[in-house]
């Protein structure tokens, strides 16, 4: 048993739904036409190299070749993350790396030695799909998380000064906005949490119900899944702050360019 | 007790203090006059550390505030800022979160020792209960003014702490500091009671010196 096959000929009736958005866009003069068939495009080369290489992938099962695309991965998602945040991305890519790195191979593992109790931890058919599981979900977070505290900070400058004023130490002066960050940063998840399996079933379950696991199976990987996603995501969030925080405040606790 | 030594000092470009020094010695209460962007708040960021002058040196208490001593230098000095930021909340959070701070754990935060402060202010013990939020502008200065009396420290940066209160009050304010002796009070401040006050000294930031 296995999913059925899409076929070429079918995948271009899947296309065909687009004319649908494309109508609409041209009717309603959204001006959305250009990007829908230019993400369209994207997508469909992104995904068609993505599929050639977890093809390679799933077939050598290298352990230091999964290794180090799990890396990759991570390296997108840590600059997608400082791309997106309001600071000076040289100076805190790399503790951001090291946040990200910690949370995600802590959880991946965590998952493979004692959940799934696998024989062979590097299996990429794990390694790679869970670690890709975790950092696509917790990419969110982190991004609002990181990006609020350096923004609050900033916005509530003479506040941040008046706590150190108080003989607030470093790390007593970020705490309420470090206390803030983290809440923001997981409150999406926690929803999702809450509301899962009642307003969304989500891609993970669809997967696997569709690659012939049987439901009771799916809902057992969902679980662990979400709450996978909710530690790293507290994980990263909070190493990155800390970290970071190491290189964007001065010696003096005043605020560096960021 | 604080001493500025030809400080140079300036912010996005533009010059704020050029040469500047002035000082400050115990137990004087001084009035920093002058008109608005001429770096009257600088000279309290200087000694806090919340900014580096470009040259020149910042003393306080014999000892030059650089990155390591700034620390402790934060601890001597209570500090009332424009905004009076205290935080959200109630007001009695805010001071558990100020005598929660490991500097500030040694000092009398209690309940009859604040109500004692309220009531010297104006203020019922009743206001403990009330919502930051919710403070006007007048009760937030006075909220931050008992805040820097509890830390129990003896040089006092005022940044207008004053502007908000009414006549009355101001005049307590400033007497309340103008009276203790060992205290070193610094004030930025328009409000005539810290002119006409005894024993207040009075620089005059645009003309560099003191008025006589």
């Amino acid at each position: 048993m296995g999913v059925l096959d899409i076929s070429v000929t079918s995948l271009i009736f899947a296309f065909l739904l687009l004319l649908i958005p494309v109508g609409i866009s041209r009717v309603f003069r959204l001006g959305l036409i250009r990007p829908i068939l230019n993400a369209s495009m994207r997508m469909a080369v992104q995904l068609i190299l993505i599929g050639i290489f977890l093809k390679y992938l799933f077939l050598w099962n290298n352990a230091v070749v999964n290794i180090l695309w799990l890396f990759l991965m991570i390296i997108v998602a840590v600059f997608t993350a400082v791309k997106n945040a309001s600071i000076n991305w040289e100076k805190i890519w790399f503790p951001v790396f090291l946040s990200f790195s910690f949370a995600t191979l802590l959880i991946v593992f965590y998952l493979n030695v004692f959940i799934l109790r696998l024989d062979y931890v590097f299996d990429a058919k794990y390694l790679i799909v869970l670690g890709g599981m975790l950092l696509g979900n917790s990419l969110r977070g982190n991004i609002v998380g990181i990006d609020s505290f350096y923004k609050n900070i900033k916005r509530e400058k003479e506040r941040y000064y008046y706590l150190l004023s108080l003989g607030a130490s470093q790390y007593e002066a970020i705490l309420p906005y470090l206390r803030e960050s983290i809440k923001l940063a997981i409150k999406p998840t926690i929803a999702a949490m809450a509301t899962i399996g009642i307003v969304s079933l989500p891609g993970m379950m669809t997967g696997v119900i569709l690659g012939g696991a049987s439901p009771e199976t799916a809902i057992k990987y969902q679980m662990m899944i979400m709450v996978a996603i909710l530690t790293s995501t507290v994980i990263s969030v909070l190493l990155a702050i800390l970290l970071t925080s190491r290189v964007c405040f001065t010696d003096y606790g005043a605020m560096g360019d960021f | 007790m604080i001493k500025y030594q030809s400080i140079y000092l300036s912010f996005e470009g533009k010059a704020i203090l050029q040469d500047f020094s002035l000082d400050i010695k115990k137990g004087e209460k001084v009035l920093i006059l002058g008109p608005s962007g001429i770096g009257k708040t600088s000279l309290f960021s200087l000694v806090l550390g919340f900014v580096l002058p470009d040259r020149g040196e910042v003393f306080f208490d014999g000892e030059l505030v650089d990155k390591r001593s700034v620390w402790s230098v934060r601890k001597k000095i209570a500090y009332v800022d424009q905004n009076a930021s205290i935080g959200l909340g109630r007001v009695m959070d805010w001071f558990s979160f100020v005598s929660s701070l490991k500097a500030n754990q040694a000092r009398d935060f209690s309940r009859e020792r604040i109500c004692e402060l309220f009531e010297l202010f104006k203020l019922h013990c009743d206001f403990l209960k009330k919502d930051i939020s919710q403070l006007s502008g007048g009760e937030r200065q006075r909220v931050a003014i008992i805040t820097a009396v509890l830390l129990g420290r003896d040089v006092f940066f005022l940044d207008e702490a004053t502007a908000s209160l009414d006549k009355e009050l101001k005049k307590t304010v400033v007497d309340f500091f103008i009276h203790r002796t060992d205290w070193t009070v610094v004030s930025v401040s328009h409000d005539s009671q810290w002119m006409d006050a005894k024993g207040v000294k009075i620089f005059d930031m645009e003309k560099r010196k003191w008025a006589s």
